[in-house]
């Protein structure tokens, strides 16, 4: 909400500058957002009177004015039709800073004394445009009559415009009194509340309201003034209201805006002679009942929804807007003034669901105050008979069926101290809720509270507590540790095993990422789908989480898989990186039944390519070879899962259609299949904006793994006292027999002192024979407790080669 | 021919001449070590003459033994300083020809890192836990009830439209993504008694629109702490102490009132600006302070609505944003960063420690 600092002033004596206030409003739970100068350029701009206007000699559409500002008397020349002797006049002399009228954006330009056509003008009446204060430049600006001649303009008319977040709770400061009040509290000073219409002696009518929705409409008054007459509101209300950010139509709409802007209580008028009967009735809609907003839009309504009624038509949305068959117009002779109060809940659901959010309706849907209807509307009154000279109020109803009770809060008086950590004394306590328009006492250490009805957000000790506590300011507050027990610290496992995993890949070089949670329609069939077999997750279409509202179109569902984000990624980052290796643990969504939240399974991706390593003087012609490609994930994989003691892991080749047939496989911990790694199909890592590369790709189901690890025994650490000996074996086997099978073999009847088996060579050539390949091995042995002897080793070596050739068909080469 | 020991004597006179003056002459350790075998070798020129020695008489014997072995001693005297000698020069050698250019680049292993906002969660949760705090996690969709109802912010109130949702199309049930780790409060009251304190890091969203201050997807830190007697200025305490650990001991922490449905009172909290000690700069926009959050006491309906007495218990609740922590510690001046996984951009985080 926008707030004219003079206008706060007006109701509340600060003078601390703006930006003070502001500050320590904010401190107190409004926020000062914004601040807006009105007259910051006024420089050397000053209240002038026209002395005398004389014809210029040379041209008819201009005049030569004389013009008086005390410290300067100048002659202008001015093509203002509406300049005339005796006017207040705002004079910007030689070096005044003012906006380019002719412009069409924005721009400053610095006034020069200079002759127009031969006479000598060494100033400028200014238009309000070239001043910022409006778009008009028809003619000048004319200032009242009683503007004090020689002043700075800045003065007289310059003012800060405070914008102030207005949170859900803070009803009460919903208008510029409820800001005075605020301001009044933290200043200590008083509110004068704006004058009101005195209705003494005027015939109240009986039967002009009819509230047939009492539970919709807690109190409808109305106010009958004739004699009015339509015409634009004076500038002083003009210039609040665009200050405030509501554009000006006429006195009598005006008023309305001007006093829902200071009373905080939307208002609306309407032309009597279209209600008929002139009559109000207030009743439910009708299901699919019509009206046509002041925005010229057919409304469609339901029995839900409230309106104002003449008892025959529908003339208004309550709460809402008004209706465009009984609007002020320009003949206007009579109003009805409406000032109600209408159930919160009814004007919100009624609001969003004809998607109608207005200045009204923002109000009435935080819940007002019951009591300011009939305030405001006397001060509506008010004003309109000011500005409507002659006009008189016919009669008023005040129909108030569901009057507001009195609230009472009580607490101990310890309990603020309790709550807060601070002990306040109990003047202070008394004098601060005081100063906010409580009415307190305090009596055998109990604290009661009368709360003042505008203050429908305090319903509860807590929120006595804080209007103690945030008036006072929270600087003084202590900053102290939390006493009592320590609750026990445990470590969340899946956070432990996260950490581990990025750790172990972080150590490979790999980099973390974190992508959006969302993913498209395509990467789902194409990575997830149950025909494809998924990566880690595959899901049925019933199963994807979907959006209603999702923040970019084409990308409506919860990920299933973090790949397809991962892969987009890496394309990006290939444009300036010669590797790329990405890794993101996070949640990913699997649907369980409608209704229902989803399986959120944590899972690994990863997706790698680029060359090994870095280009610089020791890999200067890097080839083909030098590039990532399944083994080095796979390696990376087998490092994160030894790290967290998983080491019984089985690879096997798989199909998915994205993925390279020859080149992919699952992952499998003690027969659980827990994750996929495999190279992406070339044509398709094209088409995904990786080229010339491999792209690598892998996923992992953490949560299995967590799962698998608990089970798994914890390995005992010993370090061993014997030298280990090292034994390398040749074995030729047919070329399709997988490399893990021989290993299996060589496991299988190394016996108990294998400590450690690495494949460091795998061979194909015509030596050997066509279809077999040869796979060497290093196995480390070692005992516990003894040197080995090569006899022993010759005993192993034996059994080795006999289960080689019966397992594997192998032979030993030598 | 029988030997006597007067040839012996004479054989052993050449070889010594011979043997010494071709030590004199080697030239490098091969050589050296050529010379060795030839002359104490095992089939070496000295031995061969003790092996000679059984031919001669018996009587020669003990005098030929001894002349020959003072030989063996003599040569093996003399070749000792010459070998180190060589060995030395070796050494030097290699020394010398072995130099390197040291400004030459080193070997650049391969370095990842993490995301600076795991690098983030790490230290935050080392922090909480030395106060006691507990991080647990939960569900990133999330049930109306949970993120909304039990937080006090019922449906039909203005204050539900503050949190712009992403909705999950559920047939009826109000599914959604979690605007906020708040829903954790619950979830957590829910499961334990009091003493409850506990950190929440995770993932959030809004429907909102990106632009460099502002992410549809965001992570946050959510705390709470309930028992007898927690305070407000318990609140400060604990949030001055993390302040001080992330941005330096002379931190001061600044509270205003604030409104969050789910507390009461409420405040929102700001950290004095590091970069300028509080006196204003570009950094903190000329005020001094950086928000970093909201925070308050948790309100008694939320104790409630899951069965805790509000009597009996008070607590705090606290809830800042990480990427907004990192972007002040960092000067980081585009959130869009942290999910655009640029590596020039996480790379920054390697070299860096959080």
């Amino acid at each position: 909400m926008k707030v004219p600092y003079r206008w706060l002033q007006e109701l509340v004596p600060v003078d601390l500058p703006p930006r003070e206030l502001g500050a320590r409003l904010t401190s107190a739970g409004l926020e000062a957002e914004k601040y807006e100068e009105i007259g910051a350029e006024w420089d050397k701009v000053f209240v002038a009177e026209v002395v005398s206007v004389s014809p210029h000699p040379d041209a008819d559409r201009l005049v030569l004015a004389d013009v008086d500002a005390g410290e300067h008397r100048l002659t202008v020349v001015t093509g203002a039709p509406n300049i005339a002797q005796g006017q207040k006049v705002a004079l910007a002399i030689a070096g005044a800073r003012l906006i380019d009228a002719y412009a069409d954006e924005l721009k400053y330009k610095t006034l020069k004394p200079g002759s127009i056509r031969g006479v000598r003008s060494e100033g400028m009446v200014c238009s309000e445009k070239e001043l910022g204060i409006s778009e008009e430049h028809e003619g000048i600006l004319v200032l009242p009559p009683d503007a004090p001649v020689g002043a700075p303009l800045k003065d007289y008319l310059g003012d800060t415009v405070i914008e102030f977040e207005i949170t859900p709770n803070l009803v009460h400061a919903f208008s510029v009194v409820g800001i005075a009040r605020e301001a009044a509290a933290i200043t200590n000073e008083t509110v004068t509340m704006p004058p009101v219409a005195d209705l003494t002696g005027i015939q109240p009518a009986s039967d002009m309201v009819r509230i047939d929705a009492p539970d919709l409409c807690p109190r409808y008054s109305a106010i009958v003034i004739d004699g009015v007459s339509v015409a634009p509101s004076p500038d002083w209300m003009t210039r609040r209201l665009t200050a405030a950010g509501l554009r000006p139509v006429n006195n009598l709409v005006d008023i309305t805006n001007y006093v829902m802007l200071e009373l905080g209580q939307p208002l609306h008028a309407f032309d009597l002679r279209d209600l008929a009967g002139e009559r109000i009735v207030v009743r439910r809609a009708t299901e699919g009942e019509r009206i046509e907003t002041l925005d010229h839009q057919q409304r469609t309504l339901a029995t839900s929804d409230l309106l104002i009624t003449d008892g025959e038509k529908p003339v208004a949305v309550a709460g809402v807007m008004g209706g465009v068959n009984s609007e002020v117009k320009d003949d206007t002779r009579s109003i009805l003034l409406e000032s109600a109060n209408f159930d919160m809940v009814s004007v919100r659901h009624t609001a969003r669901a004809l998607k109608l959010r207005t200045d009204a309706s923002a109000r009435f849907e935080r819940g007002l105050d019951r009591e300011l209807v009939w305030q405001a509307n006397l001060r509506a009154a008010h004003l309109v008979l000011e500005l409507c000279p002659g006009s008189t109020v016919r009669t008023w109803q005040d129909v108030y069926p569901s009057p507001v009770t009195q609230r009472t809060v009580s607490l101990p008086v310890s309990r603020i101290a309790y709550v807060v950590g601070m002990e306040y004394p109990r003047e202070q306590i008394l004098d601060v809720l005081t100063r906010l328009g409580f009415a307190p006492s305090i009596e055998n250490d109990t604290l009661t509270v009368t709360v003042p009805t505008w203050r429908s957000d305090v319903t509860i000790p807590e929120d006595v507590i804080e209007e103690v506590a945030r008036i006072v300011g929270y600087d003084a507050l202590p900053a102290t540790l939390i006493t009592g027990e320590t609750p026990r610290v445990e470590r969340d496992p899946m956070f432990l095993l996260e950490r581990e995993v990025r750790d172990a890949l972080v150590g490979t070089g790999a980099f973390e990422a974190r992508t959006y949670s969302t993913v498209s329609n395509e990467a789902i069939t194409l990575w997830s789908s149950t025909e494809t077999g998924g990566l880690a997750h595959a899901v049925r279409a019933e199963q994807v989480v979907r959006l209603r509202n999702p923040i970019r179109a084409d990308e409506p569902n919860m990920r299933v898989s973090i790949v397809p984000r991962l892969i987009e990624c890496v394309a990006e980052n290939l444009k300036h990186e010669r590797t790329v290796r990405l890794f993101e643990t996070g949640h990913v969504f699997i649907g369980t039944a409608p209704d229902a939240l989803p399986n959120e399974p944590a899972t690994l991706g990863m997706a790698w390519a680029g060359f090994r390593d870095s280009f610089d003087r020791f890999n200067t012609h890097p080839g083909e070879a030098d590039q990532i490609d399944f083994f080095d994930v796979k390696g990376a994989v087998e490092l994160a899962l030894a790290r967290v003691g998983l080491t019984d892991v089985a690879w096997a080749r798989h199909a998915h259609p994205a993925l390279h047939p020859g080149r992919t496989a699952t992952v499998s911990v003690k027969g659980e299949r827990i994750g996929v790694v495999g190279e992406v199909r070339p044509d398709l890592a094209k088409e995904l904006g990786v080229e010339d590369v491999r792209l690598v790709v892998a996923e992992i189901d953490l949560s299995a793994m967590l799962a698998l690890r608990a089970r798994a025994p914890r390995p005992v650490i010993t370090v061993d006292r014997f030298l280990p000996v090292e034994q390398d074996f040749a074995v030729v086997v047919d070329r399709e027999t997988p490399a893990a099978s021989v290993e299996a073999a060589f496991r299988k009847n190394a016996g108990p002192l294998l400590t450690d088996l690495v494949l460091f060579d795998v061979f194909e050539g015509e030596q050997i024979g066509a279809d077999k390949k040869s796979l060497a091995f290093r196995l480390t042995f070692t005992a516990p407790d003894r040197a080995l002897t090569d006899a022993e080793l010759g005993k192993v070596r034996k059994r080795i080669e006999r289960g080689l050739t019966t397992e594997v068909g192998g032979a030993l080469r030598t | 021919m029988q030997r006597t020991e007067h040839g012996l004597s004479q054989e052993i006179d050449s070889l010594r001449v011979e043997a010494l003056e071709k030590l004199t002459a080697l030239q490098d350790a091969t050589e050296a070590t050529e010379w060795e075998r030839e002359y104490l070798g095992g089939r070496g020129a000295v031995t061969a003459l003790l092996r000679g020695l059984g031919k001669l008489p018996a009587e020669e014997r003990p005098a030929a033994g001894r002349a020959t072995q003072a030989l063996r001693d003599e040569l093996t005297a003399a070749f000792a300083p010459v070998r180190d000698q060589l060995d030395a020069e070796a050494l030097q050698r290699k020394l010398t020809s072995d130099g390197v250019d040291v400004t030459l680049p080193g070997r650049a292993p391969a370095v990842g890192a993490a995301h600076p906002i795991s690098q983030m969660i790490d230290e935050l949760v080392e922090i909480f836990a030395h106060m006691g705090f507990q991080a647990v996690f939960g569900p990133e969709v999330e049930t109306g009830h949970y993120n909304f109802d039990l937080l006090n912010i019922p449906s039909d109130h203005p204050a539900r439209d503050v949190w712009d949702t992403v909705i999950v199309d559920a047939p009826t049930e109000e599914i959604v993504l979690r605007t906020h780790t708040s829903p954790m409060q619950a979830r957590t009251m829910e499961r334990i008694d009091p003493p409850v304190r506990v950190i929440v890091p995770g993932r959030a969203f809004r429907f909102e629109a990106q632009d460099a201050s502002h992410e549809w997807m965001m992570t946050q830190l959510e705390g709470l702490a309930v028992d007898r007697h927690i305070t407000l200025a318990d609140l400060k305490g604990v949030l001055q102490e993390m302040a001080r650990q992330l941005f330096g001991p002379e931190r001061r922490v600044r509270f205003r009132c604030d409104f969050f449905p789910f507390v009461e009172p409420g405040v929102d909290f700001s950290v004095d600006c590091a970069v300028c000690g509080g006196k204003g700069c570009r950094v903190c926009k000329h005020t001094g302070w950086l928000e970093i959050g909201g925070a308050g006491m948790v309100h008694p309906n939320v104790l409630r609505g899951v069965g805790y007495d509000p009597e009996q218990y008070t607590g705090f609740a606290f809830g800042l944003g990480i990427e907004r922590l990192i972007m002040m510690k960092y000067g980081v001046d585009d959130i869009r960063a942290f999910a655009g996984n640029d590596l020039r951009f996480l790379r920054r985080f390697a070299t860096t420690t959080l």
